[in-house]
């Protein structure tokens, strides 16, 4: 394999003006142990769980901003326009911090559930997504009791679901 | 040729037990990924990299194949003959 790549290097100098350019094939590496390693990270359910949180985080810490700058203040004629101001940024901030801790937690249960039962059925199915989604919605629920419970965990599963297949529509 | 060994083993004897036991690994390595290539990897490819189902479930399969490689392996060459 190493050899046949000067050929086709030395073949596409000699024919780079009559034909377009071929795709170089380059000749397979196995991974070295750095590599190796640095898989391995992305394997932890901890790492994945916890990269999880902090992208819902983000998503939040977005969402609540738009959604806090589209409120409009209560008192328009009292205050000056520098007052409006502050108070729409005091709103924005409290609104995207809130919701920005919502998406956190949500990721990074889902994320976990995700990563240990895939772990333990050692298959790549969308049971997974499935039961990940159904324990995200129960604890994000379980304030409302047995039944919130069970309609959050409904809810969010086949809301997985669909996202899950929106993801991989072109496999 | 033996005078020149006073251990005893012979060089070319050494030579081909190291040749058979190169060629056993290398048979035992194929067959190992082959069986949990077959076992664990979907056929139908979606992605390049292996994702963590197929991970661990490459790793019971191979942690299995190795063990029972070796105890049959101990079975065979302290018995002798296979109990059947």
């Amino acid at each position: 394999m190493a050899s046949s790549n000067p050929e086709t290097e030395s073949n596409n100098g000699s024919s780079i003006a009559k034909e377009p350019e071929k795709p170089q094939i380059e000749a397979f590496r196995m991974p070295t142990m750095e590599e190796m390693r640095a898989q391995e990270v992305w394997n932890n359910c901890a790492v994945r769980s916890v990269a999880s949180g902090v992208m819902g985080g983000g998503l939040g810490l977005m969402m609540g901003m738009f959604l806090g700058a589209l409120d409009n203040p209560i008192m328009q004629e009292e205050m000056t326009g520098r007052q409006q101001f502050m108070y729409t940024m005091r709103q924005m901030g409290q609104r995207s911090w809130s919701s920005a801790k919502a998406f956190a937690v949500m990721g990074l249960i889902f994320s976990a559930a995700e990563c240990v039962v895939e772990k333990a059925r050692a298959k790549h199915d969308t049971t997974n997504t499935v039961v990940a989604g159904c324990v995200t919605g129960g604890t994000m629920s379980a304030k409302g009791g047995p039944k919130a419970a069970c309609a959050g965990c409904a809810g969010f599963a086949a809301f997985s679901v669909l996202i899950e297949k929106f993801l991989d529509r072109h496999t | 040729m033996a005078a020149n060994n006073p251990t005893g083993v012979d060089k070319e004897q050494a030579f081909g037990m190291a040749e058979t036991e190169m060629e056993y690994r290398v048979e035992l390595f194929n067959r190992l990924a082959q069986t949990c290539f077959n076992k664990c990897v979907d056929k139908r490819y979606k992605e390049s990299e292996l994702n963590m189902g197929e991970n661990s479930c490459i790793d019971r399969c191979v942690s299995k194949y190795w063990q029972v490689n070796s105890m049959i392996g101990q079975l065979l060459s302290a018995g002798g003959r296979p109990p059947m």
